[in-house]
């Protein structure tokens, strides 16, 4: 008798665990589906639609039309280098406001941790008047700088618990032996580093690989778009067609998908102890 | 050791980069907005200063009362809905475990790592009276399916909805390495006394999950502070303001309304609510985590 219970019980589990899961990816197997279909195809009253003749037609204008390829590389490019600062600048504002001795460390970190708390979106409309005064609006670094800046505190913050763990008696062998500090932090300290580096790296592409009100403020040319834009522009373009905006949505959405279900296990590692430490 | 440890330039050098990004995208704004808070400001052509003016007109706007209502609703949204649901999950989870679970996560998860624009467009199509998905969904169980979901009443649930839905994964990733953590010990232990699974959950798996659901109430509500661009997509505030973010309110005043200067008034408000909001949920749980050692040791003692 008991064990009948508990299997019904299990079966209550599972059927809980597959109901979320349906409910989390219904929507985007919806997409894809549509995303195939002809747009007269779509005014049914069916959950999913067997189209006729699966239309790849959709995804070659979503790709061309789109600016799929232009705007994939901006992305890219922007957060690579994103990341790649925000991983220099932390660990090399982490060491100075840890490991070394001045006055101001604990004022300097406090500044630098402060960005967590200051909502992006309420920079925005100061940010566009002084990158205009400068001169910056639709360049590379009217995005990079807000990127970097936003991403930095988090960075900082999980670089400075980290370097903690990391035993001083190294640093001091290190200057026995007659390491300058840039030496130590960059040839010492960053190789001990790497599993926080790969939690940052994955956090700040994260934060800004979908970010799009800052480049929609501050860019006004496709030059460096980056990849929501492809959505973004196509509604309007071709607001009847219904088929080919599902196609552009899907298509956005799979560079990032298809990176995720790839580095599954060290992203949600990532993600996991960013969010715990934070 | 201690000489080359406080080099003054060598900190320099180390810490202008960050400081450099901080003063330029963050500081300066900050200024920009005080500054440009106390004036009439269109955004273009010359500015009078006005005082505070642009704060007294903050104090009776309706919209903005209406944006501070709906983060509100938000948070307790993320917290009463999303929140449980994602920890009982997490424990389930935990629990079958098996060769089923990485692969949930991963579904879980999706979503997270979509781009806005995209999950604001499909939600769009999703609540389409002609061919939403939802209004068939409601079809198929035998309901009439003409609901207009962005309709005055319904538009900030479903702005509501997509944002619990878009969120679930994290916050269930969060709860899953939370319950991850927890001394399997524990767990035998009770077994051993004869507990029953729900007992368990209740009196193990919660009470050490505490400083993990601290952490994510405070992420709850200062994303729901900060909640802008699935709004700017789906509702754009609409209808009425309905759906209204302090964020996506100041936007348009800046650059729809041409009041530019008010905009920055409420961004100036803005900042200090998140500010205040951060330093008063860091201080009620610090409080709290501090009772609890005295707690535990009364019942070691005891």
């Amino acid at each position: 008798m008991k064990k009948k219970n508990m299997t019904v019980g299990k079966c209550f589990l599972w059927a809980v665990l597959v109901m979320m899961a349906v409910i989390q990816i219904f929507p985007l197997i919806w997409l894809v589906d549509f995303s195939l279909a002809s747009s007269t195809e779509m005014f049914t009253s069916g959950l999913l639609i067997v189209p006729e003749k699966i239309q790849w037609g959709n995804y070659v204008k979503a790709f061309v039309d789109g600016h799929f390829l232009l705007y994939l590389k901006n992305s890219v490019l922007i957060n690579v280098l994103a990341v790649v600062l925000v991983i220099l600048i932390s660990i090399m504002a982490a060491f100075a406001c840890r490991r070394m001795h001045w006055r101001l460390s604990g004022l300097v970190k406090m500044l630098l941790l402060m960005g967590m708390m200051i909502p992006i979106h309420a920079t925005l409309l100061p940010n566009y008047k002084m990158y205009s005064q400068l001169h910056m609006t639709d360049t590379i670094w009217a995005l990079l700088i807000p990127y970097v800046a936003f991403s930095l505190p988090q960075g900082m913050f999980l670089m400075t618990s980290f370097m903690e763990a990391i035993p001083e008696e190294i640093e001091e062998a290190a200057v026995m032996d007659g390491c300058g500090i840039y030496r130590i932090v960059f040839q010492i300290i960053t190789p001990l580093l790497k599993s926080s580096i790969v939690t940052v790296a994955i956090m700040t592409f994260l934060n800004n690989w979908n970010e799009f009100m800052m480049a929609r403020t501050y860019l006004k040319t496709d030059t460096w778009k980056t990849l929501p834009f492809s959505v973004l522009e196509f509604t309007g373009q071709y607001s009847s067609n219904y088929a080919v905006q599902f196609a552009v949505m899907a298509l956005t959405a799979a560079p990032a998908v298809i990176v995720y279900i790839v580095l599954n296990k060290h992203i949600t590692k990532g993600v996991a102890m960013g969010a715990v430490k934070g | 050791m201690k000489k080359l440890y406080s080099n003054k330039l060598v900190i320099f050098t180390l810490v202008l980069p960050g400081l450099l990004a901080f003063l330029f995208a963050i500081l300066a704004p900050i200024c920009l907005s005080v500054y440009y808070g106390f004036t009439d400001y269109t955004g273009m052509g010359s500015l009078n200063f006005i005082g505070l003016a642009n704060y007294k007109e903050l104090v009776h706007d309706k919209a903005f009362w209406l944006s501070m209502r709906n983060s509100l609703f938000l948070a307790l949204g993320f917290i009463c809905i999303q929140h449980p649901i994602a920890i009982v999950v997490a424990a389930i989870l935990d629990k079958l475990g098996g060769r089923g679970e990485g692969v949930f996560r991963c579904i879980y998860f999706i979503p997270n790592v979509i781009s806005v624009a995209v999950i604001a467009y499909l939600w769009r199509f999703i609540y389409n009276p002609d061919f939403g998905l939802l209004n068939n969904i409601i079809k198929a169980f035998g309901g009439k399916g003409d609901t207009n979901w962005f309709g005055t009443d319904m538009a900030i649930w479903s702005v509501l909805i997509v944002l619990i839905w878009h969120g679930f994964g994290w916050g269930m990733l969060i709860y899953y390495t939370g319950i991850k953590n927890i001394d399997p010990v524990l767990y035998e232990a009770a077994a051993i006394d004869g507990a029953s699974q729900k007992t368990i959950f209740l009196r193990i798996t919660l009470p050490l999950m505490k400083p993990v659901i601290q952490v994510n109430v405070t992420m709850a509500v200062i994303s729901a502070l900060k909640q802008m661009e699935t709004v700017y997509l789906l509702t754009n505030g609409g209808p009425n303001n309905q759906t209204q973010f302090a964020a996506n309110y100041l936007y348009q005043q800046a650059f729809k309304a041409y009041k530019y200067g008010y905009g920055n008034a409420i961004g100036v408000v803005f900042i200090v609510i998140c500010l205040v909001a951060t330093v008063l949920l860091n201080w009620i749980f610090r409080d709290r985590s501090e009772v609890n050692p005295k707690i535990r040791r009364k019942r070691a003692v005891g």
